[in-house]
């Protein structure tokens, strides 16, 4: 019986997959790195018996439990559509990644397990907190795991390794060449990109609350997701530059197309929303100095001084290169891609942007740590502080959807043809053995 | 619509059809609806307490 090649109606079948699939992500990332940050404020409640550390784990655990059932419905409604859509090309990743997906389930299941027991002895263990906070770190371990497997497979579509022998398939398809630093990248997100949506979240619940308990603790739970949030955003411009560079090595076109190509404005995009996620966060930091325990002034001077750089940075990084902004919408001026913005360019301009908002901004969360250290007054911080957190959460999720659409459209080059994997298999799921780096998948279609 | 969306790429080495820029944004619509309404209503489910 041939295999069905089924469409969907109006929107295609491949909005269908990027629905499910970057809506799953939105959840799954949330969900591993809250289990992470939750585990790691019980331990802080441990072991400092601040109770806003307790209070904090043990809700968002109890959110997380919640979730799940979204993002597990999402990722189990996203295989049933591959295999229909796709039947063809998931057959091939099953192949290639038999025992990655084997062990991706288990791990999830081990997650889900762990997570449902973390949350439900909360008070069983009460007296046996270290043993209750170990829970929570393994399963946070699960969702890493699990999130390790898929990264695999999400690598090897944009840069299939180069196998020569049957023998050497799974091990060199699982390592490929961007697998390490596209994990790293989403290791490091995950706390990022949770951080900002708690800061979010504190806000809106520090604006909405009149009782002033409650202030206080939202106005501690902003604090809180934002050095989560921050402290781990400047570390992936370091991270993202590995990344991109497998990317250049190993599929030059598809670096081509998101960095300089048509598709650069992406990027664009992308530093545009890093650029605000920094400036608000660096401005809440400077706010928040003033209500320090412990006066400190100086240090909040020092921060003032970090706020003007961020800014100053963070424009370096969005000035483009050409003044072909949006191609595929006709956005360009002066010429397009024929008039070259001097300070656009990736050497040195950007590159010293992005660096130095990395610099700033460990030179500015040092401050905020040292100002933590004696203490805050909480509940006194303005509305706006607190927009900005909202804003941090809003313009986080953008940059997650934005980079998810960065990486899958790198596959498209000139769309002649578009790949599902890169120079291996198109988007009509047809093996192209003649540019494909994975000699036993061309073998495999000349069969 | 679509002619404008053809009008407006005139020119560009992208070159997408209508259809693509209207799958494009319907994408966009379809992940934050999802988004949203799903958090939206664990949120709602858990605010009992």
């Amino acid at each position: 019986m041939p295999i069905g090649n089924l469409d969907v109606p109006i929107i295609g079948k491949n909005v269908v997959i990027a629905t499910l699939v970057q809506t799953h992500i939105l959840f799954a990332a949330f969900i591993i790195g809250a289990v992470l940050i939750a585990a790691t404020s019980e331990y802080l409640g441990m072991v400092t018996k601040q109770p806003n550390y307790e209070r904090f784990a043990r809700n968002l655990a109890r959110f997380v439990v919640l979730l799940f059932a979204s993002g597990a419905a999402l990722a189990i409604t996203f295989v049933l559509a591959l295999v229909t859509l796709f039947p063809v090309f998931f057959s091939i990743l099953q192949n290639i990644f038999f025992w990655v997906f084997l062990v991706e389930a288990f791990m999830f299941l081990g997650q889900i397990i762990i997570v449902y027991a973390w949350y439900n002895v909360w008070d069983k263990l009460a007296y046996r907190k270290s043993l209750h906070v170990v829970f929570g770190f393994i399963a946070g371990f699960f969702g890493l795991m699990a999130m390790t497997m898929i990264d695999a497979v999400a690598s090897f579509m944009l840069t299939p390794a180069e196998v020569e022998s049957q023998a050497e398939l799974v091990a060199r398809s699982f390592l490929n060449q961007t697998m390490v630093p596209l994990n790293m990248h989403r290791f490091i997100g995950n706390f990022s990109y949770a951080g900002f949506l708690i800061a979010g979240w504190g806000a809106w619940r520090y604006l909405r609350t009149s009782r002033e308990d409650e202030r206080e603790y939202y106005d501690w739970m902003g604090h809180f997701g934002l050095i989560w949030g921050f402290g781990f955003l400047i570390m992936q411009p370091v991270i993202g530059y590995g990344y991109l560079k497998g990317i250049r090595e190993s599929a030059p076109e598809s670096f081509n197309t998101i960095m300089l190509g048509d598709k650069a404005w992406v990027f664009n995009l992308l530093v545009f929303w890093i650029a605000v996620l920094s400036i608000a966060s660096t401005a809440y930091f400077v706010h928040k100095l003033r209500f320090a325990v412990r006066p400190m002034e100086t240090l909040r001077k020092l921060a003032v001084g970090g706020l003007g750089f961020t800014a100053l940075f963070t424009i370096l990084n969005i000035i483009p290169a050409d003044a072909d902004l949006i191609p595929q919408i006709g956005l360009s001026f002066l010429g397009g891609e024929e008039t070259k913005i001097p300070l656009g360019s990736m050497y040195p301009w950007k590159y010293i942007g992005l660096i130095g908002l990395m610099l700033v901004g460990f030179f500015v969360i040092a401050l905020y740590l040292r100002a933590t250290a004696s203490g805050f007054h909480w509940g006194r911080a303005s509305r706006w502080s607190q927009y900005a957190l909202m804003s941090c959460a809003f313009f986080v999720v953008l940059t997650m959807v934005t980079m998810g659409y960065t990486r899958e459209t790198a596959r498209r080059v000139d769309n002649n043809p578009g790949y599902l994997i890169n120079d291996c298999v198109t988007l009509s799921q047809e093996i192209t053995p003649e540019s494909c780096p994975t000699k036993p998948l061309s073998e495999a279609a000349s069969e | 619509m679509i002619e404008l969306a053809l009008l407006l790429q005139e020119g560009s080495t992208g070159d997408p059809t209508g259809l693509g820029i209207f799958r494009f944004f319907a994408a966009f619509f379809l992940i934050m609806t999802f988004y949203i309404s799903f958090l939206g209503f664990t949120y709602w489910i858990s605010k009992d307490e």
